[in-house]
C-alpha cells in the first residue's frame, strides 16, 4: 500500500480471532490508521482482508466492520444527538424506504445501555466527555452488529481512570459478544498491563504476541525508530 | 388607523392583483425549497459550490434562449456540466476543491455572458437571469416550479437519514451501505434545481442568498438536523413572502430585498444566538469536563 508513490505499510500478515483485543501500537505516521483504512476497505491496497472466512470489500462483508474515527477528525459541534448517531449503526439493515423500525430503536436503546450510555440519549455530541464519545460510538458500532471493531486513537484525549474502565468495556465486549476489538494507542504503560496482544507497526509488522513478552526494549526502539518518510503517511 | 386596518394595508392589499398573487406563490416554493437544500449546503461547507452553481447556470440559460429550448432544461444541464467539470478537476490532488469550482464557475459564467453579448434577442433579459423579476412569474412557471420544488423536497425526504450520516462520518456511512457518491451527485444536482427554482424569485446573483443564509442562522440555535430544516424553512418563507410584502410598499426591486430579509433573519438570530450563550455562561459557567484534562 502507498501514497503518492511511497510504501506505506508492507509485509502486514496476522489474523484476529473473534472475542480478541488487540492493542496496534506504532509512532505517529507509523501506518496504524492506514491499516484500519485498509481494512476497511477505504483506501486501496494489493493485500487480501478476509473476515469470517469471506475475502471482504465487496459491500456484504464491508458492513461487519466498524470503524471509530480519531476524536480529531469528527465534527463534534455538527447537529446529531446521540440516539441518531447510534441508530445511524442500524442502516446496513434499513430495507425499503430506509426507515427504522421499533426494533431498530430498541436495538439502539440497548446498545446505549450495554456502553452505559442510556442517560446520554438526546445529548449533543459536543455536550460529551472524550470517554462518553467514545462509548457512544461503541453502542453505533455494536448497532451495526459488526464483528470487527478498528478504535483510532479512542484512548487518546482521555484520563487514566477513564482509560481504564473504556478498556474494562473492550474486554467485556469481547468476551460476551465475541467481537474483535483493534485498538490503536500510543500508550505502552496500559498496552502493557491490559492487552493480551499488541501489533507494533512502523510501516511493517515489527512484533506480535503478548506485550509483555514482545515489548523489550530492543522491539520498542525498533518500533519507535525514525521514520524515512514521515510526511507522506498515515494520512489517508 | 387600527392594528387590522394595519395588517390589510401591509399584508393584503399589496395581493390583491393576479400577478403579486403567483408571486407569492413563487415566493412561497422558494422560500420551503432553497433553505431545504441549503441546510445539506451548509452542513457539507459547500456554500462556495452553491454560490459557483448559481452563477454557471447563466451559460444554460442563455444556451436555452439561444436554442429556443426551455430555459429549465439548459440550467439543469449548465448544473450537471458544473458538477462534471468539478469532480474531474478534483480528481487531480494538485488542485483542491475549492479552485476546482473557481474554475469550472468563471467558465461557465464567461460564457453565458459571452453567449448573451453575441444576442440581441436576450440582452434585455440579462437583469431579469441576475436579479430576478419575481411579478413577470405566469402560471407555466409556477406549474415548473412547483413540480421541481416536489421532486426535490421527495428526494430529501427520502435520503434524510442517509444524507446525515456521509455529511457527518462519510467512512462510516460508505461502510453500512450508504451510497455515498451517489449523494454527492444528488446534492449537485438539488443545488441546480434550487437555483432553477430561484431565478424568476430572486435571480442567478442572489440565489445564495435563500440557499445559504436561512440555513446558516438556523445552524446557529438548533441541535439537530431536523429542527434545523424546520427553522430554515420557516426563516426561507417568512423572508420571501415578507420581502416581497416589503419590496411592493418600498418600490424595490422584490429579488434584492427578499435577499436582504434572509440577512436581517440572520443579524436577529445571531444576536439571538449571543445572547443566549452569555446568559447561559453566566448562569452555568464554562463546563469542564474532567475526561478531557489527561493525566
Amino acid at each position: 500500500m502507498s501514497h503518492d508513490g511511497v510504501p506505506a505499510l508492507r509485509d502486514v500478515t496476522f489474523s484476529v480471532g473473534a472475542g480478541e483485543l488487540v492493542a496496534v501500537i506504532g509512532p505517529n505516521g507509523a501506518g496504524k490508521s492506514t491499516l484500519f483504512k485498509a481494512i476497511m476497505g477505504a483506501v486501496a491496497h494489493t493485500g487480501h482482508v478476509d473476515v469470517d472466512g469471506s475475502h471482504c470489500h465487496h459491500r456484504r462483508e464491508r458492513t461487519a466492520i466498524a470503524y471509530i474515527p480519531q476524536r480529531a477528525d469528527l465534527d463534534l459541534e455538527f447537529p446529531l444527538s446521540v440516539d441518531e448517531l447510534v441508530l445511524s449503526g442500524r442502516r446496513r439493515f434499513l430495507r425499503f424506504g430506509r426507515r427504522t423500525t421499533a426494533r431498530d430503536r430498541d436495538m439502539a436503546r440497548s446498545c446505549m445501555a450495554s456502553v452505559g450510555v442510556d442517560n446520554l440519549a438526546g445529548r449533543r455530541l459536543g455536550s460529551l466527555s472524550g470517554g462518553q464519545i467514545q462509548r457512544v460510538f461503541l453502542a453505533r458500532a455494536l448497532a451495526q452488529e459488526a464483528g470487527v471493531v478498528l478504535l483510532d486513537e479512542s484512548l487518546s484525549g482521555v484520563d487514566q481512570p477513564r482509560a481504564e474502565e473504556l478498556v474494562d468495556l473492550f474486554a467485556a465486549l469481547c468476551r460476551h459478544r465475541g467481537t474483535a476489538l483493534l485498538v490503536a494507542t500510543h500508550d505502552l504503560a496500559l498496552t502493557r498491563r491490559r492487552f493480551g496482544r499488541c501489533l507494533a507497526i512502523n510501516r511493517r509488522l515489527v512484533v506480535d504476541g503478548a506485550p509483555a513478552a514482545v515489548l523489550d526494549p530492543a522491539a520498542i526502539e525498533s518500533v519507535f525508530a525514525t521514520l524515512d518518510h514521515p510526511a507522506h503517511i498515515d494520512a489517508a | 388607523m387600527g392594528f387590522v386596518d394595519w395588517f390589510v394595508d401591509w399584508f393584503v392589499d399589496p395581493y390583491g392583483s393576479a400577478f403579486m398573487q403567483r408571486a407569492a406563490v413563487a415566493a412561497l416554493m422558494v422560500g420551503v425549497l432553497a433553505p431545504a437544500v441549503g441546510v445539506w449546503v451548509v452542513l457539507r461547507r459547500q456554500a462556495y459550490l452553491g454560490d459557483a452553481m448559481s452563477h454557471g447556470t447563466l451559460a444554460g440559460v442563455a444556451a436555452a434562449y439561444l436554442l429556443g429550448i426551455s430555459i429549465t432544461i439548459g440550467a439543469l444541464a449548465a448544473g450537471l456540466v458544473m458538477g462534471l467539470i468539478v469532480t474531474a478537476l478534483e480528481r487531480n490532488r494538485r488542485i483542491g476543491s475549492d479552485a476546482a469550482i473557481g474554475v469550472a464557475e468563471t467558465l461557465l459564467f464567461s460564457v453565458g455572458v459571452l453567449l448573451i453579448s453575441r444576442s440581441d434577442r436576450i440582452g434585455v433579459d440579462l437583469t431579469h437571469f441576475l436579479l430576478g423579476q419575481i411579478v413577470t412569474v405566469n402560471d407555466a412557471d409556477l406549474a415548473r416550479t412547483a413540480v421541481l420544488s416536489a421532486v426535490a423536497l421527495a428526494a430529501i425526504a427520502v435520503s434524510f437519514g442517509d444524507l446525515r450520516a456521509v455529511t457527518f462520518d462519510p467512512e462510516h456511512a460508505a461502510q453500512v451501505g450508504v451510497p455515498v457518491g451517489r449523494l454527492r451527485y444528488l446534492l449537485v444536482a438539488l443545488i441546480s434545481v434550487t437555483v432553477v427554482v430561484s431565478l424568476d424569485t430572486v435571480g442567478l446573483l442572489l440565489s445564495v442568498a435563500v440557499l445559504v443564509t436561512p440555513a446558516s442562522a438556523a445552524r446557529l440555535v438548533t441541535d439537530t438536523v431536523a429542527t434545523m430544516t424546520a427553522l430554515a424553512v420557516a426563516i426561507g418563507v417568512t423572508s420571501s413572502l415578507g420581502g416581497l410584502t416589503l419590496s411592493y410598499h418600498l418600490a424595490t426591486p422584490p429579488g434584492p430585498t427578499i435577499a436582504a430579509t434572509t440577512i436581517a433573519w440572520f443579524v436577529v438570530v445571531a444576536a439571538v444566538a449571543a445572547l443566549g450563550r452569555r446568559s447561559h455562561g453566566r448562569s452555568h459557567g464554562e463546563p469542564v469536563e474532567l475526561d478531557h484534562l489527561g493525566t
